[in-house]
């Protein structure tokens, strides 16, 4: 029978990646200033840090990096599963029930934080334990990405764990792969996050300084934790250093430290900037290890291309539009002025 | 077959209508509900009406809560959870439509934006600057209705798409229209009984007439335009699908059925409580219609997708993942050639990859009532002819000896006893329980291949060697395996048939 084939890239695989890496980044951005976030207002809470209108403050900005959040990491996920979908969905069909949980403790962490948000707002006070919930539920999020990505990236494992379970109650045995992977990742988080904290609370000494304490702290605790998750890839170590991630990953340690200096003189723009390339060349790096231990059973340049280029252009337009629309209702948020009457 | 099968008890129907139908029922308000503001905004504003401000200002909070967080939430929802039931489905969709797909992303950033800019608004913003950002939120919103319409009725209707393959040809297929209309019309029926939810808690009053009166209005409208267009929907379906449907599969035609009661249900209500008497309206009465809406919406996309049956996309795969492209290669080479992920267990592996995606054991479409009591042979049979049963399944594409397989697996999970002690039945009540195991799979009393008349004038000797000859009646018809009791109230019922008795 003579139907349409579906096994096809609709753009060239580099258009696809390039796409992907980006959606991610800004993925990581807001997840890292929600994750992160949480967690140090959490801390300063706990440890009353804080006075109340400044943790109300930021109480109310989380749900909506939560809706950030969550619809920047639709893309990323859409041109992950164009490219490398068996992997994926294999790997989340074994941890079927842990996957669909994603879904339930991210709404519950997302209306933890509207309860956080919507008390601060009535009381001037932010409840500790809607803090708590939501950040329980943002980890058991990262924890299942982080297990079940992991997985994803050795196919062999998949098939010798459905073996012996199909329930969709497999959490991936092999800690080792991913337990560093994840730390990397949280401490990442607590760095953007001591970033955007030491952003928002500038002209408040005490908040700058606890978001310089979690920015300079996490940024050395998550290349530690990067670099032993870069020596736990043993066998792919060796030819990791051998592709061009390793020179950008380099590029991206020296624009971290660049961004401290200027986070250190309040001067954000170069230091968000500098921020965000120094991310982008991480999410290569672990693009790059994906290839590479995929390699042995799959690789994606071995998509049959055929563009469909109108489709393509429809999207090229509406992402335009998207961006200045946004930009446009901003500019309008934050320049209109409610009248009197 | 390239992925692992997720084994989950609950079925997989039900796991996707329990999240779809949710979200659905959420999506649409979200769209309704984003022009119902912003109109009722623009009109309060005029009229200087600042009651009206604030019940539409409360309304945005109930609005923010209900479908930014579980309506976008459940919506990615939809998504993991097709993934994991029908990933080669899922792919061929995201193969075919990743664009159409990214272009709906970029409508639901905006979208999303838009909504938190819109409830955090109405504190600081001018009115004017408040509005415009209300209505990008709505027709950002109904964007992403207009791109995501094109991917769901593509799996109904994929029209030229099958035979060119074109992006464009699945998009605008046969049902796009009659489905984007009627989807609008929905969006405003729900708008409306989402804001009397809200507006049967106003204190009662004026003001509360007035407000349940124009959001009645708003379901009344969105009702009638979801009525008409629902019956163009219904012709755009091509014939075949339709007339197939109408003869044997009882599942979607219920749905529709149901869902026009309910339709004139909600209408009745809307017309009492909203018309005739909107101070009235109560909070129980208000919950009774938004449970109403989404039974009713609920009926209407358990009909969409179970009347592509046996189909998840018409013409091109099969609801179990098999391509029909790949049919001869399944025949040939066998259905467990095809499965990337084995577990040791033939039977059971193919079982799941060919039976599990619609039906479980005891659960969801449960297989143990439609077995229980009988034999192998008659199991064995089932299976190879699936495709002619009433229901509308597809063929087994595998050998006969992975049928036996399936067969043998299940046979062993089945109550082994004779019919008559399963059930405790005797007689011709035995005969009845035997008839609707056996013979109701295709031949269904009063509807499709009703064989009663037949019978007509036929002896119990007649009926027996009618039973014995069974398996050589051709069009799939298995022989007759079950036991002398069994047969006994067989011959007794089909005697009855004979003599015009039914009941």
């Amino acid at each position: 029978m003579n139907l349409p084939d579906y096994e096809f890239l609709s753009a060239p695989l580099w258009l696809v990646t390039v796409l992907h890496l980006l959606t991610f980044t800004l993925h990581l951005v807001a997840m890292n200033f929600l994750l992160g976030g949480v967690i140090i207002v959490l801390h300063a809470a706990v440890r009353r840090r804080w006075d109340d209108p400044t943790l109300a403050k930021f109480a109310r900005l989380f749900p909506s990096a939560t809706a950030a959040t969550v619809t920047l990491g639709v893309a990323p996920l859409l041109f992950l599963q164009l490219v490398f979908p068996r992997q994926m969905y294999s790997a989340a069909a074994v941890s079927g029930w842990f996957w669909m949980g994603v879904i339930a403790a991210v709404i519950t962490a997302y209306y933890a934080l509207y309860r956080a948000a919507f008390k601060a707002q009535a009381t001037g006070k932010v409840s500790k334990l809607a803090l708590a919930v939501a950040l329980i539920g943002l980890l058991y999020v990262s924890l299942v990405y982080s297990s079940v990505f992991s997985m994803a990236e050795q196919p062999d494992q998949i098939h010798n764990l459905y073996a012996r379970n199909q329930t969709g109650l497999v959490w991936n045995p092999a800690a080792g792969d991913y337990a560093l992977r994840w730390l990397h990742m949280v401490l990442g988080a607590v760095t953007v996050g001591g970033f955007f904290v030491g952003l928002i609370g500038r002209d408040n000494a005490e908040v700058f300084a606890t978001g310089k304490t979690f920015f300079v702290g996490g940024m050395v605790a998550a290349a530690m934790a990067g670099m032993a998750y870069l020596l736990s890839l043993q066998a792919w170590l060796s030819a990791f250093m051998r592709t061009p991630a390793i020179s950008a990953l380099g590029v991206g340690i020296l624009l971290s430290l660049g961004s401290l200096h200027f986070f250190f003189k309040k001067k954000f723009w170069p230091a968000g900037a500098m921020l965000f390339v120094s991310m982008l060349t991480m999410v290569f790096a672990r693009h790059t290890v994906r290839l590479l231990k995929l390699a042995p059973q799959f690789d994606p340049a071995t998509w049959r291309i055929a563009p469909q280029w109108s489709p393509f252009l429809m999207f090229l337009v509406c992402f335009v539009v998207m961006l200045a629309v946004l930009v446009w209702m901003l500019r309008m948020f934050f320049g209109s002025k409610k009248s009197a009457a | 077959m390239n992925y692992p099968f997720w084994d989950e008890p609950m079925g997989y129907g039900v796991l996707m209508a329990v999240i779809a139908v949710f979200h659905v029922f959420v999506s649409h308000f979200a769209i309704g509900g984003g022009l119902y503001m912003v109109v009722s905004e623009r009109i309060a504003r005029k009229a200087g009406d600042t009651k009206r401000l604030k019940f539409i200002e409360k309304l945005s909070k109930f609005f923010v809560l209900v479908t930014l967080v579980a309506g976008a939430l459940t919506g990615v929802g939809i998504w993991f959870v097709i993934g994991l039931i029908n990933p080669a489905a899922t792919e061929a969709l995201i193969h075919n439509y990743v664009w159409g797909w990214a272009t709906e992303w970029t409508f639901f950033v905006v979208e999303i934006a838009s909504a938190i800019l819109y409830f955090y608004g109405w504190k600081r913003m001018a009115a004017r600057d408040h509005m415009i950002i209300g209505w990008i939120y709505f027709v950002f919103a109904w964007l992403s209705l207009v791109v995501i319409n094109g991917i769901i009725t593509f799996m109904l209707t994929p029209g030229q798409w099958l035979a060119t393959g074109d992006f464009w040809d699945g998009f605008f297929n046969p049902t796009y229209w009659p489905s984007l209309v009627m989807r609008t019309g929905v969006c405003g029926m729900l708008a409306g009984l989402y804001a009397l939810l809200v507006a049967s808690r106003i204190e009662p009053g004026d003001f509360k007439a007035r407000m349940v009166r124009y959001s009645a209005g708003w379901g009344i409208v969105g009702l009638v335009v979801t009525a008409v267009c629902e019956y163009w929907y219904w012709k755009a379906i091509p014939a075949a699908v339709v007339e197939k449907a109408l003869q044997i599969m009882p599942t979607p035609i219920h749905s529709i059925e149901y869902s026009v009661w309910l339709a004139m249900g909600i209408g009745a209500l809307l017309v009492v409580f909203g018309v005739l008497a909107p101070r009235k309206l109560s909070s129980p009465a208000a919950a009774l219609l938004m449970v109403l809406g989404l039974v009713w919406f609920g009926c209407f996309e358990w009909f969409r997708e179970s009347i592509r049956k046996p189909y998840v996309i018409t013409g091109y795969m099969y609801g179990n993942g098999v391509e029909l492209a790949k049919a001869d290669r399944y025949k040939k080479e066998g259905y467990l050639a095809q499965l990337a992920f084995k577990t040791g267990d033939d039977g059971a592996d193919l079982f799941r990859h060919a039976c599990r995606s619609c039906h479980t054991l005891d659960g969801y479409k449960a297989l143990k009532p439609a077995f229980d009591g009988t034999d192998r042979a008659f199991i064995a049979a089932i299976i190879r002819s699936a495709h002619l049963l009433r229901g509308n399944m597809p063929q087994f594409l595998g050998k006969p000896e992975e049928a036996e397989k399936i067969a043998d697996y299940l046979y062993q999970r089945m109550d082994k006893r004779p019919l008559d002690e399963v059930y405790g039945l005797q007689g011709v009540e035995l005969g009845r329980k035997a008839y609707a195991l056996r013979c109701g799979k295709c031949h269904v009393l009063g509807a499709a291949s009703d064989k009663s008349k037949s019978f007509a004038g036929q002896s119990a000797d007649d009926l027996n060697s009618m039973l014995n000859a069974a398996a050589d009646m051709g069009e799939g018809m298995p022989a007759y395996t079950g036991g002398a009791k069994e047969r006994a109230g067989l011959v007794a019922f089909l005697e009855q048939l004979g003599k015009g008795v039914k009941k």
